[in-house]
């Protein structure tokens, strides 16, 4: 565990160095699912990412944490370039998904969306059955018979532990369901396309506590299947359900390490007063 | 602050207030004698004849059976045209036109023709179409008509998509779903009884238009559904049975006019229910 | 750091249709812009051989001779103007007090309703102001009130020539009066909707000072939504520009051009519904289409002071 902790610590000397390092302490470390490289983002002439180097380890939760407006949704929303539909919002540098870079625009939207996944801060179920809104997705992606696709239905809402639930109302509207389903809903809409990394942007923040918690319970199932990355302005949060930690301020990637380093004993002395509450 | 001086406010506001109260009376008074009018006078000229006949001429009686036909026609026209463009205008200025400066210049020029004199939107379609055909007909006024839908399908459009949540598009996206399917399977579904409302408000305007009409499709005594043609309606054969000197074309004026009023406020209660209902859905 | 790139086609299926999606509302945008240029443009051009013709002084002529091929559109102007002046005079006091009966007076459980019934004026068809106005308003007129009118305030100095002359009951003072009845609803409903944008707490604050309704309504709310107030006013005032039917009806369709108000006259709108079918020579047909002109002309410019005034107070709000 200290090698691994080591190869995430930023320390203090030159970027190329500390590349090194941590180049030749990740090898026996778990697989690298997505990492950026010198990663900038403007929104029109305002620059909002710095050089941001974070690493994603697959198959586990990785929190984004830090104040408001240090830029940690902006760096989520680079994963599924869901920033492309607003013009005067740009990414530059690399971003790599399991080796390939997917800021270069031969890296096709739809491939892309199918295997980054997204769940809204708001729970935002589509005018639609509780059915249509997990087979939306799915549909535009695979052409699957009625059968095949009422099991594929059935496993996503399993998964993100709705089934019980609903599976009397399927073709119910889904504008019906509390917050804390609906946004359940958005998680079994997100994993029906299989994809291989959840972006969480807030899940939580909308809800209440008792949702909170099954959600939470929920992430804990899911990143058994897939790679998750959660931003949450909650710090709690982050330690309870996150395995490694990225601390942001003002855009910059101060420090990412496991969670239990970055909560225990940081590294670097903003992540220390940010931990503790000095400022927010 | 003495007495006197709070006396004198409170005196200023209890004429402001009785006057606010005396100008909200008088305006409901006149509504009050405009239906009770419109009511009177037109229960007094219905008959079946209406509903079997066509419009006389002076001096006989007949029906205003190619009137409500002739009407019903246009109207349905000049919404299956005007409406299907002002939606996909509505939807360019909601998704591809924010901010830019030539979505600004679209909404303002929208807000202008919407406010415009129908009277000029009917000469306009004069010169266009019946002065180089030489004759008017029904098509003429749909296309009148049509030029009166638009701007008001174009603005609900625009302001009904613009109230759908921006995550909603988002997360369809996110999907992989391309951005023209979110537009038509989504978003116009989460917006569909705002658009629906739009268009019943524009088809209660266009019943009620005299002035287009006048210059397009005319009228016509007889009963026809030739689009090339000059058409009846109710709203010019109100006008003409109205200002002419006989009697019984001033009752078939009323009945037009009572079940002109009836039609545009039916649908616009229509528009309005859909308004309500889907608000208690939502929240 | 070796990047592995991605074998897959540039341009995919969906691609296309996207761009066709856009194309297609872009086109329709662009139409909404056509059709407004395309009428402005067609009345200039059906009206070129009057302005042609009359030149400027087609605007100041009082001549109105189909026979002799001579117009001018001083008479129908003259109307307009003071048709929609009389309207605006009476609908403004009228609308400000109805939108503060319902935005600060009326018992809440009222409002709803009263609302509902002020757009209920808004929704009825011009066409029935017009019918009621000449077969109930125009003969109670002139039985009741003009001949009180005429007889009393005929004789006042100076203004009394506006008031003077036969109780026909039919002129540009029922016009007017028709005319504003119609505008009341709208630029009531603009005021009270902009009534409503003023923040509570700007409100509350007031009355906790111990401000009465009417110091809260005067001394808070208008100066607030000022700009906004008279967008609303403007707007009404195209609408009552452009009025035909409600106005042919009770105008009168009179070429004389008089000063007293109780006389009949004409406007650019009545006189174009009243003549063009009956219009028998190309120089009558283009001078009613130069007619048509002119009033486009001067509604444009009162609709877009109106949206200018109106988005001022919008973006004070931070819409958009």
């Amino acid at each position: 565990m200290t090698d691994l902790a080591q190869a995430f610590t930023m320390n203090e000397t030159s970027p190329v160095a500390a590349e090194v390092d941590v180049r030749r302490a990740l090898r026996p470390m778990p697989k690298l699912k997505l990492s950026t490289h010198g990663l900038e983002f403007h929104y029109g002439r305002a620059r909002a990412l710095h050089d941001v180097q974070l690493d994603v380890a697959e198959k586990r939760v990785t929190a984004l944490i830090g104040p408001s407006g240090c830029g940690k949704s902006t760096l989520l929303r680079v994963f599924n370039r869901i920033y492309a539909l607003y013009p005067g919002q740009v990414a530059r540098g690399e971003v790599l998904l399991d080796g390939m870079d997917i800021l270069t625009p031969d890296y096709p939207l739809a491939l892309l969306r199918s295997k980054v996944g997204m769940v809204f801060q708001k729970p935002v179920p589509f005018p639609m059955t509780i059915f249509e809104n997990v087979a939306y997705g799915i549909r535009h992606h695979e052409r699957l018979s009625k059968a095949d696709m009422a099991v594929r239905v059935e496993s996503a809402l399993r998964q993100s532990a709705l089934w019980d639930e609903v599976k009397d109302k399927l073709r119910e509207s889904a504008l019906g369901l509390s917050g804390g389903q609906q946004q359940r809903l958005c998680i079994a809409r997100a994993v029906a396309l299989r994809p291989e990394v959840l972006l969480l942007d807030e899940p939580t923040s909308a809800l209440d506590p008792i949702s909170t918690s099954r959600i939470e319970q929920l992430i804990d199932e899911l990143k058994r299947d897939f790679t998750i990355v959660i931003v949450t302005h909650n710090m709690q949060q982050a330690a309870r359900v996150s395995d490694y930690t990225a601390f942001m301020y003002l855009g910059d990637l101060v420090e990412q390490d496991t969670t239990e380093t970055i909560f225990s004993n940081p590294s670097r002395r903003q992540t220390e007063d940010y931990i503790t509450g000095r400022f927010g | 602050m003495n007495a006197w001086h709070i006396g004198v406010r409170g005196a200023k506001n209890a004429v402001a207030q009785a006057l606010a109260t005396l100008a909200t009376a008088f305006g409901l008074f006149w509504l009050g004698w405009i239906l009770w009018t419109t009511l009177h006078n037109g229960l007094a000229s219905i008959n079946f004849a209406l509903f079997t006949q066509m419009t006389p001429p002076p001096g006989e009686t007949g029906g205003l059976l190619n009137a409500f036909v002739g009407s019903a026609l246009m109207s349905g026209l000049g919404v299956l045209i005007g409406a299907p463009i002002g939606v996909l205008a509505g939807t360019y200025l909601a998704e591809y036109g924010r901010g830019a400066w030539f979505g600004e210049v679209i909404r303002f020029v929208n807000d202008i023709l919407l406010s415009a004199p129908s009277i000029v939107l009917g000469l306009f379609v004069y010169t266009l179409v019946v002065a180089r055909v030489g004759h008017f007909s029904a098509l003429a006024g749909s296309l009148s008509l049509a030029l009166i839908v638009l701007p008001v399908v174009v603005r609900t459009t625009d302001e009904m998509l613009r109230l759908v949540p921006t995550q909603m598009r988002e997360a369809a996206l996110s999907l992989g779903v391309p951005q023209w399917k979110v537009t038509t399977q989504v978003l116009y579904r989460a917006s569909l009884p705002g658009i629906v409302t739009g268009i019943l408000l524009a088809l209660a305007r266009i019943s009620g238009e005299t002035a287009p009409l006048l210059f397009t499709a005319l009228n016509n005594q007889y009963w026809t559904t030739d689009l090339s043609a000059p058409m009846a309606n109710v709203p010019v054969v109100i006008f003409q049975y109205a200002m002419s000197p006989y009697d019984n074309w001033h009752s078939l004026a009323w009945a037009g006019a009572f079940f002109l009023t009836l039609f545009v406020l039916l649908v616009g209660l229509a528009a309005r229910a859909i308004v309500s209902r889907h608000r208690m859905t939502h929240d | 750091m070796s990047v592995i790139t991605l074998p897959v086609p540039t341009r995919v299926a969906g691609d296309a249709a996207d761009r066709g999606f856009r194309w297609l509302a872009t086109g329709a945008a662009l139409l909404v812009l056509v059709a407004l240029a395309a009428a402005a443009g067609s009345m200039l051009w059906g009206g070129r051989a009057a302005f042609g013709k009359f030149g400027f002084g087609f605007l100041v002529s009082r001549t109105w001779d189909p026979v002799a091929h001579e117009f001018g559109a001083l008479i129908p102007i003259y109307g307009t103007l003071v048709t929609a002046l009389i309207a605006i005079l009476i609908a403004v006091p009228v609308s400000f007090g109805i939108a503060m009966f319902l935005t600060e007076v009326a018992p809440k459980w009222m409002r709803g309703a009263i609302g509902a019934a002020v757009e209920l004026l808004a929704a009825i068809p011009s066409i029935i102001y017009g019918m009621w106005g000449l077969f109930v308003l125009v003969p109670a007129l002139a039985e009741h009130v003009y001949p009180w009118v005429d007889a009393h305030m005929g004789s006042w100095p100076l203004v009394g020539v506006l008031f003077s002359g036969p109780p026909l009951g039919l002129g540009m003072l029922t016009a007017g009066l028709v005319l504003a009845i119609m505008i009341i609803p709208f630029i009531a409903s603009v005021m009270r909707e902009v009534f409503l944008t003023v923040p509570g707490r700007l409100k509350e604050s007031a009355y906790a000072l111990g401000s009465t309704r009417w110091e809260v309504v005067w001394d808070v709310v208008l100066p607030y939504t000022r700009s906004a107030v008279v967008g609303g006013i403007f707007l009404g005032l195209g609408r009552a520009l452009g009025e035909t039917m409600a106005v042919t009806f009770v105008l009168g369709n009179s070429h004389d051009l008089t000063a007293s108000l109780l006389m009949p006259g004409n406007s650019i709108a009545a006189t174009i519904a009243n003549e063009f079918t009956e219009a028998d020579s190309p120089m009558y047909r283009s001078s009613l289409i130069a007619l048509g002109f002119v009033l486009f002309l001067v509604t444009f410019v009162v609709l877009a002071a109106a949206r200018l005034m109106l988005r001022r107070l919008s973006r004070q709000e931070g819409n958009r």
